[in-house]
């Protein structure tokens, strides 16, 4: 090979190598800061797992001290490809029924806003089958923010944000409003996904979705929806028996119109007495708040007890319910540093106490709630500190 | 030889790298390119994002407007650190004025330097008349929205 061959070679090589290490270290080079978006939840055995982005891999995390100490990662995905990583998109962990640990992420392709849902599962907690995809559309569109629900009955259903329908409506030069929803559901924890099917249309193009199990046991999806022609509520639907959605109600009530992306997903659980609690992010008399509301089931939603959380600079809220409390957990920029806050209620969402949690000086992920048994934890990732998890009162 | 073509090297790979490059944002610069006394001449401050789509209506009008009227300095923020994909998004609009991206700052508090009321929601725009006048727009701007902040003619 000649010397400038050998030299230009050597310094292409160096591109991705350079990019690689300076994104597995943070604060190295300014373009480089880590998509901090990671998700966690309590194995079976009490230990503490996280799945986070490295690179081009979903890496496993397990602490068996509740995040006092963590063991080595293991990679989800043994072959390296692009992850979603941000905080309204990140890697997702669930334990299906038969114990299976189930680790799902968004694949984006290297054109803007397109990818592909991915899972992998390890039957041992540990070695992970390769990953497979969970729709069986193999086009360069959007198929990104998925949101993963295991069953008792060890059914998984993901739904996600999926423009099948605006890509068509495009090319027959027809509108379309935002995106749709679509799921693909699992019989045996999630080795095999029957075919893919449409939730519901006109959904927002960009927002987390979430999900919970109805007081008889249906699941439920709940995702930012856009009522013509472009208030940005949300929308939820329950699935009947063999996965297909009963019918897509309208289930906030705000009105906040704009043709834009909020890029803040809600949160939705129900609790021990069948109550469904949401938390979502709206524009509400000019003024953008998070909101808190139960939703009460009928012909048509009505949410009961909504209240703003936090302050006005309260974003990303998460909530979640056990052992007879309520719990949601946000952060909120406070002019210097941005604050971990909860509140909890012992009464069914009737009252609230909160608290401070912690605080950080950097970047960091939205928060979330996990739960071990009867005890809730927040679980939070910043640039400076790390994960942590903090006990819920 | 090869300590002669190596500079050339460097300069074939930093070249494009070097103009597709986004100043970084930190929230002091932030609230500096915000304030209405930054800005002696009629300036809008356009807020994206590689995610939205909306973002991209606005930039087609904003490049429209400023190659019809010399006067409008159309400054871009995208909300989001530099990576390889910004630049090919922001390119086609081939708009002269400054591009940010966020720097290593925590981005909530660049958030609340651009503006204390703005929830993330994009693409956001302000508009400046150069006399001390900002307006702020949420969502998809007209031509109309911005003759009237700017009080520029297009």
């Amino acid at each position: 090979m000649c010397h400038f061959c050998r030299a230009a070679a050597l310094a292409f090589l160096a591109i991705p190598l350079l990019a690689l290490a300076a994104d597995a270290m943070p604060g190295m080079g300014k373009a480089m800061r880590p998509e901090l978006g990671s998700s966690a939840a309590f194995a079976p055995d009490g230990n503490l797992l996280v799945v986070a982005r490295q690179g081009e891999h979903v890496m496993l995390y397990r602490s068996t001290d509740d995040g006092q100490s963590w063991l080595a990662p293991v990679a989800v995905n043994a072959e390296p490809e692009a992850i979603s990583a941000d905080g309204e998109n990140r890697p997702k962990i669930a334990i299906a029924a038969d114990g299976g640990l189930l680790v799902s992420w968004t694949h984006p392709f290297p054109k803007s806003n397109t990818g592909s849902v991915r899972l992998a599962r390890a039957g041992d907690g540990q070695t992970f089958s390769p990953p497979l995809t969970v729709h069986q559309d193999t086009a360069i569109i959007t198929h990104r923010f998925e949101s993963m629900l295991t069953m008792p009955d060890n059914r998984v259903i993901l739904a996600w944000i999926d423009k099948r329908d605006l890509e068509l409506a495009k090319a027959n030069k027809t509108p379309y409003r935002g995106a749709a929803i679509y799921a693909a559901l699992s019989t045996d924890g999630g080795r095999s996904f029957q075919p893919e099917y449409k939730l519901a249309d006109h959904s927002c193009e960009c927002c987390r979705v979430t999900s919970a199990i109805d007081r008889d046991g249906a699941p439920i999806f709940m995702w930012r929806h856009v009522y013509a022609p472009n208030e940005r509520d949300h929308a939820m639907t329950r699935l009947k028996p063999d996965g297909k959605a009963e019918n897509v109600q309208r289930a906030t009530f705000d009105r906040w119109k704009v043709d834009g992306c909020p890029h803040h997903g809600p949160s939705l659980v129900v609790d021990e007495k069948g109550i469904r609690h949401a938390v979502w992010f709206n524009q509400k008399d000019g003024e953008g708040r998070v909101f808190y509301g139960r939703l009460e089931p009928g012909a048509e939603i009505k949410v009961d007890g909504q209240r703003p959380v936090g302050g006005p600079r309260a974003a990303h809220a998460d909530i979640a319910a056990a052992g007879g409390k309520l719990a949601i957990a946000w952060k909120e920029f406070d002019g210097e540093r941005t604050q971990l806050r909860a509140m909890v209620s012992t009464d069914g969402g009737s009252s609230f106490a909160e608290i401070a949690l912690a605080a950080s000086e950097g970047a960091s992920d939205q928060p979330r709630l996990i739960r071990r048994k009867g005890q809730l934890f927040t679980f939070w990732r910043t640039e400076r500190e790390g994960f942590r998890i903090f006990p819920m009162p | 030889m090869i300590r002669r073509i190596l500079p050339l090297i460097f300069l074939l790979i930093a070249g494009p790298l070097a103009a597709a490059d986004f100043t970084p944002l930190d929230r002091l610069a932030a609230q500096k390119l915000l304030s209405p006394e930054s800005h002696r001449q009629a300036t809008i401050v356009a807020l994206w994002s590689s995610d939205c789509n909306y973002c991209k209506k606005n930039l087609k009008l904003l490049s429209s407007l400023a190659h019809r009227n010399q006067k409008l300095r159309v400054i871009t923020i995208a909300a989001e650190p530099e990576s390889p994909e910004l630049w090919p998004m922001l390119k086609p609009y081939a708009l002269a004025g400054p591009r940010y991206a966020y720097g290593t700052d925590n981005p909530e508090a660049i958030a609340y330097a651009i503006d204390a009321k703005w929830g993330g929601e994009l693409p956001r725009t302000f508009l400046f008349d150069g006399r001390g006048g900002k307006q702020t727009v949420a969502g998809v701007i007209s031509i109309d929205s911005v003759e009237k902040a700017t009080g520029l003619r297009f």
